[in-house]
């Protein structure tokens, strides 16, 4: 046994914003040993974030009730001083949050936001020194060119170096406990890798306790030594990861476990297909989409006196079908252009040449974020009534039906119908997205990461829907994504995309088994698919 | 240095821009300037004859071209009222103006930031409704009207000024400024309520995001973040209000000279449009244009220094 370095007893919070009291956090214990990397797992409200922002020192509105103990090196931080408190954060507590993009403070240099804490904390060193360390501290978190990033501001960054530079800036002051709240959920599958692979080596060569926060029970397994479930604010399963991950006790992590996807290469697909065991309906041979020599530009202002606008080509002379109630999938880094061909598809962006054939007419798209793409002022069933008045349907019995009948098709329940946005879950959310796209009754859909930001269990399910969909309408799907796990789950050809060209495109089971393609391969590997001869 | 040139280049064909109008508009309305000239007096030959000799009879666009040569050139014209170049009879005024105007903006930009930043610190607190309270009422209310009460409360009757005591910069500089201080705080109360009711929310919005949580996470006091992180960032909106409310003070300041007795250019151009002096008007017109948009094109080089995600080409 190591040194004790975090005892969290009995730790309750509680809101007091609203008229009830809730408390998202109840009976919380944790004990960390030095050096040691810790998981917290659990869906979004379980209460794991607000744990972990306990434990930081965060949670100070007054609005927020704490009880019980935080005991960092046998200090209470959830009972001492402000001052006491303030000189453990960012010096021997530093916290890596989930969103790079927002966390970073816009307006200011990179350098200056790294060199911070030390700033804080050490007001006697000399300029100089402290410009070495922050230099330092950016190569350590590997990022090439310390000196330049430092000048940059985060907008120049993309979100991977971002996240590198909060890992840096954590990490400054070499503290003795990183708490890392989900810092790899917004950032692509390859280079969710190279994070993981830092905080493994910052944790090896500098001996700092990692408290890993994430909803990914997969990357939880590979990462940490020892792992707490978390449910509806409480710890419901704690031990060794791998004993967790092999015989779960509860019902809930055997719940969270069978969500994650599963991808075994050495037996038939379907095995892994628990949740949509169906065939995909047979070829008809006709396509729903037929995309041929396309490149599609984005402009921008050039420089310049009078800044004559300039055409950049982000997707190159690509070529690809989809079969009439097939689902395709397109998968790719962020910036490989997946997206931007979409859109195209889509008819969002007309700037393209080469010719896109819809025999069935227009396809409907749905979004990756079912928070944001859904007008907060009116009501779901106004909401899905739209397409029809767009489209003309001025009966208004007539529309009512056939809302009726998309939510029971999409399996919303019709009392949600009065409801607006707001008051609908992540997954209700997107349902009604599908069901809205679904209205104008096209043949193609375009789902453009319709479940990355949705938590494992919710993915199942809308996952689940789009095979019937695909069954019980024939519908075709363009499923654009990151995950080759999903993929493997819902598609039945992939397209692979990097910097604008498809450089790997075929049936799912023969790209997973046998694609010959560098960059294929690298993917699979990150999404810890092993072939058999790579065993 | 591109933007500046460029901003630079926009200014001027925005002025250029709004000097054809003004011109235009005065060309077509109704009133001979000739006949205004020669003071009722009605024989046709004569005014003809002087129509002839101002140029009245040519094309709009060679009137124009002559104006503008001419503008360019330092003249504006002659009076019509009073038989005087109109640059002579401006020079005196532009200053006046320009400091009260001054006056009135460094009065909101000093008194607004502080106090927004104190209200949405202390937000809930007796201060802060207070604050948002008074912000209501002032805001609505017009600046001559604050003007009067103004000349009221401080002037006659804690004697802190004389109403009407205007004292011109040649004499004595300090006083002038000093008689300055009320009618720049009459224009500026309901800016400065505007402005304190945006920087309050905006700081209240900027510490909410994410950027915010981390400086705490790094050891920042309370006093570290609000000046070292969310300051600058809530700066930025108000900077754009700071901006459109020259303009704004400009106008106010028109009708606060009439009010206080103070001899600037509103006044003047009130006068002036009372004796029709066509030239003394588009010469003032054309100038507070020329103000206006200089000073936006600063507040747009300035938040482009704040704000790096604008794109330098």
């Amino acid at each position: 046994m190591g040194k004790t370095l975090l005892d969290v007893s009995d730790l309750n919070i509680e809101f007091h914003d609203h008229q009830a009291p809730e408390r998202v956090v109840r009976d919380f214990d944790l004990l960390m040993e030095e050096g040691e990397i810790v998981g917290l797992v659990g869906e979004s409200g379980s209460g794991k974030s607000m744990s972990a922002m306990a434990i930081a020192g965060l949670l100070n509105r007054h609005e927020i009730e704490k009880t019980g103990k935080i005991l960092f090196d046998g200090t209470d931080l959830l009972h001492c001083s402000r001052e006491k408190l303030r000189s453990y954060q960012g010096s021997d507590i530093s916290i890596v949050f989930q969103e790079p993009m927002t966390s970073l403070d816009p307006v200011q240099k990179i350098g200056r936001q790294v060199e911070e804490s030390l700033k804080i904390h050490h007001p006697d060193l000399s300029e100089q020194e402290r410009q070495n360390r922050m230099l330092k501290s950016l190569s350590d978190a590997g990022l090439p060119d310390p000196a330049g990033v430092a000048r940059e501001y985060p907008f120049e960054l993309s979100g991977g170096m971002r996240q590198r530079v909060m890992i840096a800036a954590a990490m400054i002051d070499d503290p003795r406990l990183l708490i890392a709240d989900e810092p790899t959920t917004a950032l692509d599958v390859l280079i969710q890798e190279q994070i993981i692979e830092l905080l493994r080596r910052i944790n090896r060569e500098r001996g700092t306790a990692v408290l890993f926060i994430s909803h990914d029970l997969s990357l939880v397994n590979r990462l940490c030594s020892r792992v707490l479930v978390m449910h509806h604010g409480k710890v419901i399963e704690t031990g060794r990861s791998s004993e967790v991950f092999q015989n779960p006790n509860r019902d809930y992590t055997k719940k969270l476990i069978a969500s994650i996807p599963r991808v075994n290469l050495q037996r038939p697909r379907d095995n892994d297909r628990d949740v949509h065991p169906e065939v995909s309906p047979a070829p008809t041979g006709k396509n729903a989409l037929s995309v041929k020599d396309l490149s599609v530009f984005y402009t921008s202002r050039g420089k310049g006196f009078f800044g004559r606008t300039q055409k950049t080509e982000v997707v190159h002379h690509v070529s690809l079908d989809v079969g009439e109630g097939e689902i395709l999938a397109l998968v790719g880094a962020s910036g490989s252009g997946k997206s931007t061909l979409a859109r195209a598809v889509a008819g969002l962006n007309p700037l393209h040449t080469g010719t896109i054939e819809l025999p069935d007419g227009r396809p409907q798209m749905v979004f990756q974020d079912p928070y944001n793409s859904l007008n907060p002022a009116y009501t779901i069933r106004w909401l899905l009534e739209e397409p029809l008045r767009l489209a003309g349907v001025n009966d208004e019995k007539e529309r009512k039906k056939r809302v009726d009948e998309m939510m029971e098709l999409v399996h919303l329940d019709k009392t949600l119908g009065d409801r607006y946005p707001s008051q609908l879950s992540g997954g209700q959310r997107q349902r009604v997205c599908i069901g809205s796209a679904l209205m104008q009754k096209p043949k193609l859909l375009i789902a453009d990461e319709p479940v990355s930001a949705l938590d494992v269990t919710i993915q199942v399910e809308i996952l689940s829907l789009l095979k019937r969909l695909q069954r019980e309408l024939g519908l075709a799907v363009l499923f654009i994504s990151h995950d080759l796990r999903t993929v493997w789950q819902l598609c039945d050809r992939v397209a692979i995309m990097k910097d604008g060209l498809i450089v790997d495109q075929g049936d799912v089971d023969e790209i997973y088994l046998h694609s010959q393609s560098e960059y294929t391969k690298q993917l699979l590997q990150a999404a810890c698919i092993v072939r058999r001869e790579e065993q | 240095m591109r933007f500046v040139l460029k901003k630079i280049l926009t200014l001027a064909v925005t002025v250029l821009a709004i000097s054809f109008i003004v011109f235009l508009a005065f060309s077509v309305i109704p009133g001979d300037p000739a006949l205004m000239l020669l003071g009722g007096e009605s024989d046709p030959a004569k005014v003809e004859a002087l129509r002839q000799k101002m140029g009245l009879n040519d094309p709009v666009i060679v009137q124009y071209e002559r104006w503008l040569a001419a503008f360019l050139r330092g003249d504006m014209g002659t009076s019509y009222k009073y038989s005087m170049p109109v640059t002579r009879l401006l020079a005196d005024k532009v200053p006046i103006t320009l400091a009260l105007s001054a006056e009135a903006f460094l009065l909101m930009v000093v008194l607004s930031i502080p106090l927004g930043i104190y209200s949405a610190k202390h937000e809930g607190s007796a201060a802060d409704r207070f604050l948002v309270v008074c912000n209501q009422v002032v805001m609505a209310i017009p600046p001559f009207f604050s003007g009067i009460l103004i000349t009221y409360l401080f002037g006659m009757l804690l004697h802190l000024f004389t109403p009407g005591g205007y004292v011109s910069f040649r004499e004595d500089l300090g006083a002038f400024f000093a008689y300055l201080f009320f009618p720049a705080l009459a224009i500026a109360i309901p800016k400065i309520a505007m402005a304190v009711k945006l920087l309050r929310s905006s700081v209240l919005t900027e510490s909410k995001k994410d950027y915010v949580r981390t400086a705490y996470s790094r050891g920042n006091s309370t006093n570290s973040v609000l000046y070292g992180h969310v300051l600058k960032n809530a700066l930025l909106p108000a900077v754009t209000f700071f901006g459109m409310a020259i303009a704004d003070m400009i106008a106010g300041s028109i009708i606060i000279e009439q009010v206080f007795g103070i001899p600037g250019l509103g006044k003047t151009l009130l006068t002036s449009i009372g004796n029709r002096d066509y030239p003394v008007i588009e010469a003032i017109i054309v100038l507070i244009a020329v103000i206006v948009v200089a000073s936006n094109v600063l507040v747009d080089i300035l938040y482009q220094v704040l704000d790096p995600r604008i794109e330098i080409d």
